[in-house]
C-alpha cells in the first residue's frame, strides 16, 4: 500500500539521508581499504592491521565538528593469526568515556582474552548479529552504550570480506544528541508534525516535544509499515506507506531510519 | 560499542570511576572492599597501580596509597615487588563472609533501610520506563539473560540479578539510569542480596524476573516496578532479621 506524500516531506527526507550518507561513504571506504589491505598480505594479523586502522579512523574522529565518537574494525573470531578476539577501536576527544579531562584520541582497552572475567563474546550483540546474518550495513540504536561509550548511542556498522570470508566488521558511533542536533531542524522544516524513527519504531527526534527520544512510537499499522525497512536494509529504499489512522511513513533512503507524519489531513 | 569485551561485566568499569567530592581513603578502601568482596575483582588480579588507580578514582596518590595499605592489613590485598609485581586481590570465600557480617554489623538499620530505598527508586523507575520502552529484542536479551541465570550459587544468583537489572536500565534508554544502576550495584549489591545464600531467595530472584518480563511484555510499567520494588524491599528485610541474628550473642551452655 503506497501513498502520495507532499513533495516537501520527500525532500525533507532525503535531507536526512543525506546528513547520514557521508557517514556511509566513509565506513564504505574504511572497508574497501580494510579488505584491499587484507587481500595484499598472507596472513592478516591485529599487529599488521591496528596501525592502518588507526590511520584509517583517526582523521575522522578528530575532525572538527565530527558527528562520530568512535570507530574502527573489529575482527571475526579467529580470523587474525595473532589475535582471536580482537577490536582495534578508537574513541575520538570529544568521547569522555574512561577518560580525563582534554584526553584526545585513544584507543578503547578491550578485554580480548576469552578466559578473562570481563570478556563478552561480541558476536551476538546486534551491531555485529545484524550485519553478520544479512551482509550488509546495519544501523543498531538509539541505545545506551554502558559497556564502551557510556552514553546514548547510534552505532553502524558494515561486514568486510576477504576471499569469500567474514573477516569482521568496520564501524562507528554517533552520540544521538549530536545527531539530534543536526536533524531536529531539517525535520522541522517540514512544517508537519513529524518524527524520526529507526527501523524498531524507537524515536530518533520529533517536532512533537512530547514525543520522548529512544520511546517507542506507538502508531496503528506501523510496525508492519516498518517491516520492509528492516528487510531491506543497506538495499533499495522503500516506498512511502499510509498507516491506518491517517498518517504516513516516509523512508529516509536507504538509512533504515523513516519519517512518520501525523495528522495528514490538518 | 565495543561493549562486548571492552567491560561485560561493566560493574567492574565501575570500580575504578571518579569518586564524588573529595577523595578519601576510606572512600577507595571501601569501593575496593566491597568489589573484592563481592567477586567483582577477582582472587588474584592485579590492581591498577597507584599512579593509575588515584588517576582513575580522580584522588592524590598518596590517598590511593592509604587504601591499598589498609586493603593490604585487611588482607584483601598482596602486594609484590619486582619487575612482575604489583598489588593483587587476595581472598577466600570465609574472608568475605566474615567482611560482609562485620558490614552488616556496622551498618544501622535506617542505613539499610535508606540505602535499599535509593536503590528501589533507581530500579524501579527503570523497569517502569522499560515496560513503556522496550521493544521484542529487549525482551529477548531479557528472557536470555533470565535463562542463563545460574541458581545454584549466591553468587551466580546475584550476577543474575546484576545483569538483568542492568539490562532493564539500559532498556529505558537513559544513560543516567544506567550510571545509577552500575553505581548502586557496587555500592549495595554485596549486602543487599545476601539473601541470595539462601534457595528460597535465589527462586524468588527467578520468579521476580519472569513477573516483570511479563510486565514488560504486556506494556504495564505499574507492575513492573511493583514487582522490582518488591523484591528489593524482600532483601532488606532479610538482611535486617540477619543483621538481628549477628547481633544476638549466643545463648549460653
Amino acid at each position: 500500500m503506497t501513498v502520495t506524500v507532499d513533495v516537501s516531506a520527500l525532500q525533507i527526507a532525503a535531507r536526512i539521508a543525506s546528513t547520514i550518507d557521508p557517514v556511509f561513504t566513509m565506513i564504505d571506504r574504511w572497508r574497501d581499504r580494510i579488505e584491499a589491505e587484507l587481500l595484499a598480505v598472507a596472513t592478516p594479523s591485529a599487529a599488521r592491521l591496528d596501525p592502518r586502522i588507526a590511520q584509517l579512523v583517526g582523521p575522522a574522529l578528530e575532525a572538527p565538528g565530527s558527528l562520530i565518537t568512535g570507530a574502527g574494525f573489529v575482527a571475526a573470531p579467529g580470523y587474525l593469526a595473532d589475535a582471536p578476539w580482537h577490536l582495534a577501536w578508537w574513541l575520538s576527544g570529544a568521547n569522555t568515556f574512561g577518560a580525563g579531562e582534554g584526553q584526545g584520541l585513544r584507543r578503547l582497552d578491550a578485554v580480548s582474552d576469552p578466559d578473562a572475567e570481563q570478556f563478552r563474546d561480541y558476536t551476538v550483540l546486534e551491531w555485529w548479529r545484524v550485519p553478520a546474518r544479512t551482509g550488509t550495513r546495519h544501523l543498531t540504536g538509539p541505545y545506551v552504550d554502558y559497556l564502551c561509550t557510556d552514553d546514548y548511542t547510534v552505532t553502524i556498522t558494515t561486514p568486510v570480506r576477504a576471499a569469500g570470508e567474514m573477516a569482521g566488521v568496520v564501524g562507528t558511533d554517533l552520540y544521538v544528541a549530536s545527531l539530534e542536533r543536526e536533524l531536529l531542524p531539517v525535520v522541522r522544516e517540514s512544517g508537519y508534525p513529524c518524527t524520526l524513527v529507526n527501523a524498531s519504531g524507537r524515536i530518533v527526534t520529533s517536532t512533537d516535544s512530547h514525543r520522548a527520544t529512544g520511546a517507542l512510537l506507538r502508531l496503528d499499522g506501523l510496525g508492519e509499515a516498518l517491516a520492509p525497512l528492516r528487510e531491506r536494509e543497506g538495499g533499495a529504499p522503500a516506498d512511502a506507506t499510509a498507516l491506518p489512522g491517517g498518517g504516513a511513513l516516509v523512508p529516509c533512503g536507504d538509512t533504515s531510519l523513516a519519517l512518520v507524519l501525523e495528522n495528514l489531513r490538518d | 560499542m565495543p561493549q562486548a569485551t571492552s567491560r561485560a561485566d561493566a560493574t567492574h568499569a565501575v570500580v575504578f570511576s571518579p569518586l564524588d567530592g573529595a577523595g578519601r581513603a576510606e572512600l577507595v578502601e571501601q569501593r575496593l572492599t566491597d568489589a573484592i568482596v563481592a567477586g567483582v575483582l577477582r582472587d588474584g588480579e592485579r590492581l591498577p597501580s597507584e599512579s593509575e588507580l588515584a588517576k582513575r578514582l580522580g584522588v592524590a596518590v598518596v590517598t590511593a596509597r592509604e587504601a591499598l595499605v589498609a586493603l593490604r592489613d585487611k588482607g584483601l590485598v598482596l602486594t609484590r615487588r619486582g619487575r612482575d609485581g604489583g598489588s593483587f586481590v587476595t581472598h577466600d570465600r570465609d574472608a568475605a563472609v566474615r567482611m560482609l557480617d562485620e558490614r552488616v554489623r556496622a551498618l544501622s538499620r535506617i542505613e539499610l533501610r535508606d540505602l535499599s530505598l535509593h536503590y528501589a527508586a533507581i530500579a524501579g523507575m527503570a523497569a517502569e520506563v522499560a515496560a513503556d520502552r522496550a521493544s521484542d529484542d529487549d525482551l529477548a536479551s531479557l528472557a536470555d539473560i533470565d535463562a542463563r541465570a545460574d541458581l545454584m550459587s549466591a553468587g551466580g544468583a546475584r550476577r543474575a540479578i546484576g545483569r538483568f537489572q542492568l539490562e532493564i536500565a539500559a532498556v529505558s534508554q537513559s544513560p543516567r539510569l544506567v550510571h545509577e544502576e552500575l553505581r548502586l550495584q557496587a555500592e549495595a549489591g554485596p549486602l543487599l542480596w545476601l539473601c541470595m545464600r539462601e534457595q528460597a531467595y535465589r527462586d524468588r530472584s527467578r520468579k521476580t524476573r519472569l513477573d516483570v518480563i511479563q510486565a514488560i511484555r504486556s506494556v504495564d510499567p505499574a507492575d513492573a516496578r511493583r514487582a522490582t520494588t518488591a523484591h528489593i524491599e524482600s532483601a532488606v528485610e532479610w538482611l535486617i532479621d540477619e543483621k538481628v541474628r549477628l547481633e544476638t550473642p549466643a545463648p549460653l551452655p
